[in-house]
């Protein structure tokens, strides 16, 4: 017998090519059970709803009883003037929130974004409307808009001014709606931004002030533009919950007066709840899903854009400066 | 969620109170029947009772309250399991289509049937027949009512119609008697304002949606219309709808501002504030308008029956009793579901505040010394239509169709004829989708 297993194992081939494919299996097999639960928790209930938008499902039935339809479900929505409406009053409602949001959450991060005393208990205060539970917030707008007993139509009464309808006429009830949303989500905007502020670089802000620049040009060319990839990501996420609202325009209307509030998640609810049209439910759900996907991606797109000309640009000053 | 049960403690009760309990309760002293009962003022006076009836039979009963939206939804899940938790259930009169189109609740026969479970004392006669067909029978030529072919699945319990609350004061200082008709009730629903500023007609609801769909059904009946004739036909917009409609406009312009962003609980405080004279709706006000604690307006309110216009159709509606296909203890959910609905049981429950399922307990002069109210309401319910919605499954589709777009209507924004037009062209639509017209367009071709 020559030569000791010791020498022959690590010059045996196979067994080398062994190790080096059991090496790079490694972080898989770590990954899986993050995997697993992505797919479980995550994939198995959109698959779930995914299926169900090709059925006619009635919530009296196991899902197993239900009419498959195929694609009924989605062709018919997209003659329903009602579901039409929703997605209508939807994208206007969140357009409105989340550029009403934005400027005053980011105006007001700018114009507190100093050393003031007690600086801390003020932001504890502002973002008090959203810990809030959305049914509460909703109840609260509903009282203070009541048409006699709110608050607002008697400051205006005890100004001499008429009272205005706020959630019974058609023209305010979207507006009513939209101002309880500004008021709940301004704070999260105005954390996020004020977090944005306080991490810029103070070298760049400090040469600008050195080269003599004015707080407003401050503003609009140093710390806006820093801020924009925080901007971004706050107004997507703002956006994708303004399509998801539910509660509070719920309890405030009930999609009312007709259907000027009715936005596509209320819709969703009533046709699951009301109409007990699970397959239909399901199919909105699928093109609510579709409608903020296609923002997502636009809004990433255009971060990604922003950032390779910003890239561009930078490189061409260097050039500048080196030629 | 499993309940927990007290079966054990309760069977140990029975062997060693076994021998005094009455016979036909006997075999089933120890069970425990467990119930879902909806949180309304009703059930909150059976939980007052209950005690009682543990302590006759031996049996224990267990409850789950919950909001009724949210209880009916839980029920359409739990009847669909093999064997489900509940024993007996209370369920919204709107449901009653799909769990008796799904056969998820027992027809009542087998059990009215048995010589052991059935009282003979129990006469099914002085249930209150309006009631009875609204939330208890399926299966006539209406389908959703009773009929030669139909039968029997729940009992009315809980259960509720419409009458006109107003103020006695205001009506006596300004000598005015309360209205028989609509044409006097609308009258006054627009004078109020005049000889008592500060206050308004009638209160409705209004909101977009159920609320205004709800309050548009008030209306429909008395004025001689309906959604569907007897063929499904749908007639909605026709003259008695539009009159209908324009009544209900009346109200709405003629009452508190924000009308038409009502619901049931704010048309009741602008009447229990006194912001309005009179109310049309349910009969569940009943049980606050003297509650100091909720009610300004405390031993001033009257009730007469709700007006007549070209005929007198007051409505049907609130919650019934079954016990589900899925049930594990049946008979004792019979058992109770028979005592509670018994002259007895109904009589204890009035007296706890409920609303009584009996002509008999509309009389008592027991009842009527607590509640003298009752009479009148007695008296309402020999109109209460039973045909007073439509009790089929494409109805909540219909009914949010009809409410989103009268309100359209009700806020100016549209003319009544164009919205009822509408509303009439989409129920077309959706029945046909549903399949009521399939033997109409066959013998057509």
């Amino acid at each position: 017998m020559r030569g000791g297993p010791a020498h022959t194992l690590p010059k045996d081939p196979l067994m080398a090519t062994a190790r080096r494919r059991a090496n790079r299996l490694t972080p898989y097999l770590f990954v899986a059970p993050a995997l697993l639960v992505l797919a479980v928790g995550l994939l198995y209930p959109i698959g779930y709803m995914v299926w169900a938008s090709f059925l006619d499902w009635s919530p009296s039935q196991r899902i197993g009883e239900a009419e498959f339809v195929g694609m009924r479900n989605y062709v018919g929505l997209l003659g329903d003037a009602s579901f039409q409406e929703s997605v209508r009053v939807t994208l206007v409602f969140a357009a409105a929130v989340v550029s009403i949001e934005m400027v005053l959450g980011v105006g007001l991060a700018l114009l507190l974004d100093r050393q003031i005393r007690g600086m801390s208990l003020l932001r504890t205060v502002f973002i008090l409307p959203m810990m809030i539970a959305p049914i509460v917030v909703g109840l609260i707008w509903r009282y203070m808009y009541h048409p006699s007993v709110g608050v607002f139509n008697r400051t205006l009464e005890s100004w001499g001014l008429e009272p205005i309808p706020w959630l019974s006429s058609p023209d305010w009830a979207l507006a009513s709606v939209i101002i309880a949303d500004v008021w709940q989500w301004t704070p999260f905007v105005f954390i996020l931004s004020l977090a944005a502020l306080q991490s810029l670089p103070r070298s760049a802000l400090e040469a600008a002030r050195v080269d003599g620049a004015s707080e407003w040009q401050q503003v609009w060319h140093i710390k806006l533009p820093l801020m924009l990839p925080v901007l971004i990501v706050t107004a997507l996420l703002r956006l994708i919950d303004a399509f998801k609202v539910l509660e509070v325009i719920l309890v405030m209307t009930n999609g009312g007066p007709g259907l000027s509030t009715e936005i596509v998640s209320l819709r969703i609810q009533r046709t699951v709840a009301e109409f007990r049209q699970l397959g239909t439910g399901a199919a909105m759900s699928i093109y609510l899903l579709l409608i903020v996907l296609v923002l997502t991606v636009a809004m990433f797109l255009f971060g990604k854009w922003r950032e390779g000309r910003d890239a561009r640009v930078r490189a061409r000053a260097a050039e500048a400066e080196a030629a | 969620m499993i309940l927990g049960r007290k079966a054990s403690g309760a069977a140990a009760l029975a062997l060693v109170a076994g021998g005094a309990l009455a016979q036909p309760y006997e075999d089933y002293a120890g069970q425990t029947v467990v119930a879902m009962f909806p949180a309304h003022p009703h059930y909150d006076a059976v939980m007052e009772v209950l005690p009682t009836f543990t302590e006759q039979t031996g049996i224990e009963v267990e409850v789950d309250q919950m909001q009724y939206l949210a209880m009916r939804e839980r029920q359409t899940l739990e009847l669909t399991r093999p064997e489900g938790d509940y024993d007996l259930i209370g369920y919204v009169v709107f449901s009653k289509a799909d769990y008796v189109y799904a056969d998820q609740i027992e027809p009542l026969a087998r059990f009215f049937m048995d010589p052991v479970l059935a009282d003979p004392g129990y006469d099914s006669a002085d249930l209150i027949p309006g009631y009875m067909e609204n939330l208890g029978f399926a299966g006539g030529d209406r389908g959703y009512l009773a009929g030669r072919t139909g039968g029997q699945f729940g009992i009315p319990f809980g259960a509720e119609t419409s009458v006109l609350a107003y103020r006695t004061d205001i009506f006596e200082e300004h000598g005015l008697e309360p209205p028989e008709t609509y044409e006097e009730m609308l009258d006054l629903a627009c004078r109020i304002e005049e000889l008592e500023p500060g206050m308004t007609g009638i209160a409705s609801r209004g909101q977009s949606g159920h609320q205004t769909s709800h309050a548009f059904l008030l209306h429909l009946n008395p004025y001689g219309g309906g959604i569907f004739d007897d063929d499904w036909n749908v007639i909605v917009n026709d003259e008695a709808g539009v009159q209908a409609a324009e009544a209900l406009k009346t109200i709405l312009d003629c009452g508190p501002a924000g009308g038409t962003s009502f619901g049931y609980a704010e048309a009741k405080n602008a009447f229990l504030t006194g912001e309005a004279a009179m109310i049309l709706d349910s009969t569940a006000i009943g049980g606050e308008v003297n509650d100091p604690e909720v009610s300004q307006v405390v031993g001033n309110v009257g009730f007469v029956p709700h007006p007549c216009a070209v005929e007198c159709a007051s409505q049907t509606g609130g919650f019934g009793l079954a016990i589900p296909r899925n049930a594990r203890n049946p008979e004792a959910a019979f058992l109770l579901m028979q005592w509670l609905t018994s002259k007895e049981g109904d009589k204890l429950i009035a007296l706890a505040g409920g609303n009584p399922s009996r002509i008999s307990t509309h009389q008592d002069a027991e009842v009527l010394a607590e509640y003298p109210h009752l009479a009148i309401f007695g008296e309402a319910l020999e109109n209460a239509d039973p045909d007073w919605r439509p009790i089929i499954p494409p109805w909540g589709e219909i009914n949010s169709e009809l409410g989103t777009t009268l309100n359209m209507a009700m806020t100016g924004e549209m003319e009544i004829q164009e919205a009822l037009d509408i509303v009439a062209e989409r129920t077309e639509e959706i029945m046909r989708e549903a399949g009521y017209y399939t033997w109409q367009d066959a013998a057509a071709e």
